[in-house]
């Protein structure tokens, strides 16, 4: 994929916006920015577009590629070996690809709201993504899984969880049209925000996916959304991302029932494990992309009443442990090495996953209540 | 500026602990131009066999031809002619000129043709002092940075050993390239063809000796119109990893694996001569410790270089998977030219048996031959192949040696064995 370059700006091949020279990802559809090529020699690689999660002197600090990475430009060293990155994404030493920021980041919006997405390892490229927003006691944490069976579904997986979270940050206190009222005012506001949200997830998902695609090509991704405003939670969702409430005293509850084929079978009343294990279980029944039916998302409130952990989390994590109390009691473990941190705990989960196998991309965002 | 691309066909598929990477790579270069000969950077060198067999024909065609070359060469072009014997000497400039080799002119063309119409055969055949005096003549005009010359025999190196004449095209690899040509039936394929692989260059056999100007004609336009006067392909391979081989496939096969010089710790340059506007595909095949299911690793950067600067890159890569779907595919352009590549051997295989009178091993092989145009469909082999076996069954690859091959279709056979057809895409 070749980046234009429109009057001396760089514009992104997938959207036209405009992109700065130290630019990862472009900022408003999240696309992989190509490396700028040589001087003045007629270098021509005509090979399948480079590693396949491909570059470019990206900065690793925790923010999200969403963001600009504003420091980058020195050339990253190889994580396997120390060597230098050459221009075509691969270790001028070992040959190991360069890893790419896509592969592994964290954000942390505020002290008490932090996330963690990375690659597994038997995926070649991360097709999760992630956005946070927090101020004050309002947090938005949207987590959306790209659909590995469709190309471009990494492009379309991060440019949705901005969109989203952007809608829902303009409703939060900092935001231009802040949610006031009594809380059933407040968690019909919230409900209806995150059927907006979902809409505009859609739309940008919509907005990245190459013209002309045959049905199975179009991008997809999965959509889940949890908005704590104060003590109120309101989650939404398309497809198999879940939101927890796991509070320190109390029972754990997954608040999020599956759009998936394993969702259909528990509804109908098949046990958990039978119903996790059927064969369309992990095929979901409803998500985003220009193929779906309908992109409101399904939402669901509680009021908290007490201190705990808000769990929004892809397959990749509830895969190695579904019941929601296995949940709680993996995630307590897991915050108490970590002091309680939102964004360490949620790395310390990752590696976790990884190590009971990575089968999947995983994507762990927590916000600590009370 | 030419404009070099690289193109890399591969199944990047490995199984679990697979090890072994074979790509092709097409290196394509546009708007190479002509030789730049007004510069005078640009040098020729003819060297016609005057032993005494050439006498008749032979010399009146190859002084007719050598004259067509003549005309031929652009004005700038250095260049000078050789009478090779058991000796080489230097007919043009004349022997007793005060400069080795001279820059076209219209005079020096005619004075040119004219000592060529007074070669004269007699003497025996040492090819390895043609090429050292050619040496000698290109290496008083450094300038001239794309050398090429012409050979051109009727028979056998007979008045040396074969260790003379390898020692000398050792010793001038590198320095110009050739392409060599043998007229009739009697001298020897292999000679002619450790002097144009060493030199970068073509082996053809040229049945009868009226055909010998269009040859030339067409050897010296080619090399006339090559732009490029040095271009090497580089192979990177990473830390601890190994370039099994690196051949060249189409226009013709050629290993070039012993060709390799250092440029770094991981990357090997091999010369591949000069290009004009024109494609070439090359076959590599690198071997790099595996890695766990899942993972990707770069296994050999193709590079072609001019004047030390690269300019074009292909990158060969390795995944590793437990789908067996994506592991078993064999990319259709390897796998083609593997296929050429045996043919050429199983060719020359095949012909060497037949001449030492092994007619078991000749059979067969040349059957391996038959199978494998007919399943790359070289038809140009077949047809060559037909004049020297019966083919029975082209699937089966069953054959029958001819009993009464004429000498000049087993040498035809033989000079174009390494011709490969371009893969089908």
């Amino acid at each position: 994929m070749v980046n234009r370059t429109v009057g001396g700006l760089r514009s992104c091949a997938s959207c036209g916006g405009a992109l700065h020279d130290d630019d990862a990802f472009c900022e408003g559809c999240g696309t992989r920015v190509a490396a700028p090529t040589a001087g003045d020699v007629a270098v021509d690689e005509r090979t399948a577009d480079g590693p396949t999660a491909a570059p470019s002197g990206a900065d690793l600090a925790p923010s999200g590629p969403g963001a600009s990475v504003g420091t980058g430009g020195a050339a990253t060293a190889c994580r396997t070996c120390g060597g230098t990155i050459a221009a075509d994404g691969y270790c001028e030493q070992c040959g190991e690809p360069a890893v790419s920021a896509r592969d592994h980041w964290s954000e942390q919006p505020a002290r008490w709201v932090g996330g963690v997405c990375d690659r597994g390892l038997r995926h070649a490229r991360n097709e999760d993504a992630l956005a946070l927003a927090a101020a004050g006691s309002f947090a938005a944490l949207v987590v959306c899984d790209g659909v590995s069976t469709a190309p471009h579904s990494d492009v379309a997986s991060l440019a949705a969880a901005v969109a989203a979270r952007d809608v829902l940050a303009a409703a939060g206190p900092d935001g231009p049209e802040p949610v006031v009222g009594s809380d059933p005012a407040r968690t019909a506001a919230w409900s209806a925000l995150l059927g907006r949200a979902s809409h505009a997830g859609n739309e940008a998902v919509v907005a990245t996916a190459p013209p002309g695609l045959g049905p199975d090509d179009a991008p997809s991704c999965t959509f889940v959304a949890a908005v704590l405003d104060g003590p109120l939670l309101v989650a939404g969702w398309l497809g198999d991302s879940r939101v927890y409430w796991l509070p320190d005293d109390g029972p754990a509850e997954q608040l999020t029932a599956d759009d998936s084929g394993a969702g259909e079978l528990l509804s109908r009343g098949v046990p958990r494990e039978a119903a996790e294990a059927a064969p369309q279980a992990h095929a979901i029944t409803r998500w985003l992309g220009p193929d779906a039916d309908d992109v409101t998302a399904r939402t669901t409130a509680t009021v908290l009443d007490g201190p705990g952990w808000v769990l929004v989390c892809s397959d990749g994590l509830w895969n190695y442990c579904s019941p929601a109390a296995e949940l709680a009691t993996l995630v307590r473990e897991h915050a108490t090495t970590c002091q309680h941190d939102p964004l360490r705990t949620a790395d310390a989960l990752v590696a976790w996953a990884n190590a009971q196998g990575g089968r999947d991309n995983v994507t762990v965002a927590l916000a600590r209540f009370g | 500026m030419a404009v070099i691309t690289a193109e890399v066909f591969q199944n990047e598929f490995l199984p679990q602990d697979g090890t072994d990477v074979h790509a092709i790579v097409t290196l394509t270069s546009e708007g190479a131009g002509a030789a730049d000969t007004a510069s005078g950077g640009v040098a020729e060198i003819i060297m016609v066999d005057t032993s005494g067999s050439m006498t008749g024909r032979n010399l009146d065609a190859a002084r007719y031809a050598a004259q067509v070359a003549v005309d031929q060469i652009p004005d700038g072009t250095w260049f000078a002619i050789i009478a090779g014997s058991h000796v080489a000497q230097r007919v043009f400039p004349y022997p007793n000129a005060s400069v080795a080799v001279v820059q076209m002119e219209p005079g020096a063309r005619a004075e040119a043709k004219r000592a060529i119409s007074r070669l004269a055969a007699s003497g025996g055949t040492a090819m390895s002092t043609w090429l050292a005096l050619a040496d000698q003549l290109f290496a008083t005009v450094p300038q001239a940075r794309q050398r090429h010359a012409i050979l051109l025999t009727d028979g056998k190196n007979e008045s040396e050993p074969r260790q003379t004449l390898s020692a000398v095209v050792r010793q001038v690899t590198g320095k110009f390239q050739c392409d060599a040509r043998g007229v009739g039936a009697s001298w020897q394929v292999d000679e002619l063809r450790e002097i144009s692989t060493a030199l970068l260059g073509t082996v053809g056999l040229i049945a009868s000796p009226d055909d010998i100007a269009d040859d030339f004609r067409d050897l010296v336009q080619r090399s006339m119109a090559r732009g490029i006067a040095d271009l090497e392909l580089r192979v990177w391979a990473p830390q601890g990893a190994q370039v099994l081989f690196v051949r060249q496939v189409s226009p013709t096969v050629e290993d070039l694996t012993a060709r390799r010089t250092e440029v770094n710790a991981l990357t090997g340059a091999y010369p591949t001569g000069s290009w004009g506007d024109e494609s070439r595909d090359y076959h590599v095949a690198v071997r790099v410790a595996s890695k766990p299911v899942g993972s990707e690793q770069l296994a050999a950067r193709v590079q072609a270089a001019v004047g030390g600067t690269v300019l074009a890159s292909g990158l060969v890569k390795a995944r590793w998977s437990d789908d067996d779907a994506l592991t078993a595919r064999i990319s259709p352009e390897v796998a083609h030219y593997t296929g050429q590549a045996e043919l050429a051997s199983a060719i020359q295989e095949g012909l060497a048996a037949k001449a030492a009178g092994d007619e078991a091993t000749a059979t067969v092989k040349l059957g391996r031959a038959v199978q494998l145009a007919q399943e790359t469909g070289n038809d140009e082999a077949t047809s060559r192949l037909r004049r020297v076996v019966e083919i029975d069954d082209a699937d089966q690859g069953t054959v029958r040696l001819r009993r009464n091959a004429d000498k000049l279709d087993e040498m035809a056979l033989d000079t174009a064995s390494t011709k490969t057809t371009r893969v089908r895409r």
